[in-house]
């Protein structure tokens, strides 16, 4: 009976281990295969490296700095570990003594999580990885990633937008705003992983198993802009908006021949390392994004559009311009109320004479004037790329009156953005060419190869003729002009000064303006078209005292850049 | 009676020599020998390639600091601000010569 017992016992234990081996086996196999490979192997993501942005000369814009995520392992430590742990970081991890408690304590609140690991701190620098390494703590790791560096400061700054840690992705980053936005997708890369064995001590084992997806670091953009031509441009236009009272400024330098973008400039502006320390309405880029009433810098296209169409002549006189001039019960005067009696096409852009305007606005009729407005690429993005171009509607044809169309002949009633005015004049400069603005002229992969290039896209909207005698208009408004003191002397300047009455509530207010001027040099083979335009300027209202001396000032230091001597 | 065998000389044994045997051990000793000095020298590797990869890690971080160090120094925002405190100045008056 006994034996009979002991088999019955044995052959119980038995079943029982085939029943708990079936469960580990069957029932939890996947779950345990899954833990066991977790314990052989180490699976480590390769971070991408951010692509960089360079000027045209290949000198750096933006590039990544390495720098670590700090994890921690609560878990790993009790209690009092964890405040000490959290004391020694906190020195290490703030230059400031009065900050060491606040952040200890800090430090120690995420410790005490009930988590495996908890992220303690970004973007920590290499110097303070190594002083933590070198504390030896216990439950503490590290991650690599990197953060943006800007060796030129908060320069440029509404070009490049700003990067942001990716919320889906940890350790990856994510831009918003000008390139960095508009060309998250080539600058973020491709993350890799890298899964190996592991020997019970953490070593790689050599002929283990092996599995490598290599990371694909971020491509890198060239861009058309010149680092010396931003430099001059920022410094001048900061320098302006403080002489000038503005409330706000931008510029923009393009080159004609190609739509290359050679600088951009707004203020106010930010920092993109510390874009969080700005109000958000900075982040907008007011060249793109901004819509203005462009003013008498208008003047310039509805006769070249008239002229284009064989309406007028420069030498056309002017039969309405002996006073103001009435339509639809409103009356149009110029803006000094000074009248110039049978005076020439040319003459109305050297007095920017509004009336003579309203003439030129006649002989072109609306549905001209119209497809003009579209030629030159008013009511349409001009596809410059960056992340925040927005383009104002043109109000559709048939809601267009007499009064509106007599108005849009001298920049008021009519809205466009800084980049669609400046690629118009370009128009003008290049002989009629309306060229494609871009910033960006090569994207380079990471072993520096050419993945493409950015070629010039142009439509003929001028006759070279026509554009020659628009140029030969605005190189008279330069020299007879009320900015004549101003410009340099010996060289022939092509502008056209604006200033534009801001609307509000409905009706405009005569104290507030937005001053500009455009043009471009040398006007005989221009070298750069460039928009001068600042906001509610307090000095003076007018385009001619605040806007134009900067564009001159700017034009001054380009021209010795390029080294072009003076014409005349 | 005297029953007298035949003599046949014995056919040898089919059986392994000890020099077979001898053979057999020692090349499995051989063979134990290589594979704890290949396993020591695969551990030892995996610590040299580790140390290795650490190495180029640290390399190529150092290679982007100073890369970047190079461009802040050359940066036109430091430049202006050196030259302004070594006292240069913007040209006031330009002279062209033809």
């Amino acid at each position: 009976m006994r034996i009979f017992w002991v088999k019955t016992i044995l052959l119980f234990f038995l079943f029982a281990i085939c029943i708990r081996l079936f469960y580990w086996q069957v029932v939890r196999a996947e779950f345990l295969q899954s833990q066991a490979e977790n314990q052989h192997y180490k699976n480590t993501k390769i971070e991408a490296v951010r692509g960089n942005i360079l000027f045209a000369d290949g000198s750096i814009l933006t590039s990544s700095n390495p720098a670590f995520s700090l994890y921690g392992l609560p878990k790993q430590l009790d209690d009092e570990q964890k405040v000490t742990t959290a004391y020694l970081l906190a020195k290490v991890l703030t230059g400031k003594q009065e900050e060491v408690d606040g952040l200890a304590k800090e430090i120690t609140n995420k410790l005490s999580q009930d988590l495996y690991w908890v992220l303690l701190k970004r973007n920590i620098s290499p110097d303070q990885k190594k002083q933590i390494e070198q504390l030896n703590l216990k439950g503490v790791e590290f991650e690599g990633s990197s953060v943006r560096f800007y060796p030129e400061g908060s320069s440029a700054a509404h070009l490049l937008g700003f990067v942001v840690p990716d919320t889906k992705d940890a350790g990856a980053s994510k831009g918003y705003f000008g390139l960095e936005g508009y060309f998250n997708g080539e600058l973020k890369g491709i993350s890799g992983l890298l899964r190996n064995e592991r020997d019970a001590l953490g070593l790689p084992i050599l002929i283990g198993n092996f599995l490598e997806s290599q990371a694909s670091n971020g491509k890198s953009l060239i861009l058309n802009v010149n680092q010396t031509v931003q430099f001059i441009v920022e410094e001048s236009l900061r320098a302006g908006i403080k002489k000038y009272g503005a409330k706000s400024g931008s510029v923009v330098v393009m080159d004609p021949k190609t739509g290359g973008i050679l600088a951009l400039a707004a203020y106010p502006s930010y920092d993109p390392l510390t874009y969080y320390d700005f109000p958000k309405e900075y982040f907008r880029n007011p060249i793109v994004a901004d819509q203005y009433e462009p003013g008498s810098t208008f003047k310039v296209l509805v006769l070249a559009a008239a002229l284009n169409e064989g309406l007028i002549r420069p030498d056309t006189k002017c039969d309405i311009c002996s006073g103001p001039v009435s339509i639809s019960g409103f009356t149009i005067r110029t803006w000094n109320n000074k009248y110039y009696a049978d005076t020439t096409m040319k003459d109305v852009i050297v007095h920017s004479d509004n009336t003579g305007m309203v003439f030129a606005g006649k002989k072109i009729g609306l549905d001209k004037f119209y497809s003009y407005l579209e030629n030159f690429g008013f009511g349409q993005p001009t596809n410059i790329d960056l992340q925040d171009e927005a383009s104002p509607d043109i109000r559709v044809k048939e809601a267009w009156r007499e009064i509106d169309l007599a108005t849009a002949s001298f920049g008021q009633g009519i809205a466009v953005t800084p980049v669609q005015m400046v690629r118009a004049i370009s128009a003008i400069a290049n002989g009629g060419n309306l060229m494609e603005p871009h910033v960006v002229s090569k994207v380079l992969s990471d072993d520096g190869k050419s993945v493409y290039e950015i070629k010039p896209k142009s439509k003929q909207v001028l006759k070279p003729a026509v554009a020659q005698q628009v140029m030969e208009m605005m190189v008279a408004a330069v020299q007879e002009g009320e900015s004549k003191f101003v410009k340099p002397k010996g060289f022939k300047i092509a502008g056209k000064t604006g200033t534009a009455q801001i609307p509000v509530a409905g009706h405009y207010d005569p104290n507030k303006t937005i001053a500009s001027f455009v043009g471009f040099a040398p006007a005989d083979d221009p070298k750069f078209v460039m928009l001068v335009r600042y906001d509610e300027p307090s000095s003076s209202i007018f385009g001619s005292e605040t806007a134009a001396p900067t564009f001159f000032e700017i034009a001054k230091q380009l021209l010795l850049y390029y080294k072009i001597a003076p014409s005349e | 009676m005297t029953i007298i065998k035949k003599f046949e000389p014995a056919e040898p044994r089919k059986t392994f020599s000890k020099k077979y045997i001898a053979l057999v051990v020692i090349s499995l000793f051989v063979l134990m020998v290589i594979e704890i000095w290949a396993n020591n020298n695969v551990a030892v590797y995996g610590e040299k390639l580790q140390k290795l990869s650490f190495l180029q890690k640290t390399l190529n971080l150092e290679n982007q600091i100073l890369e970047n160090e190079i461009a802040k120094q050359v940066s036109l925002t430091n430049v202006a601000s050196k030259s302004a405190e070594l006292g240069f100045s913007k040209p006031e008056s330009i002279q062209y010569i033809r």
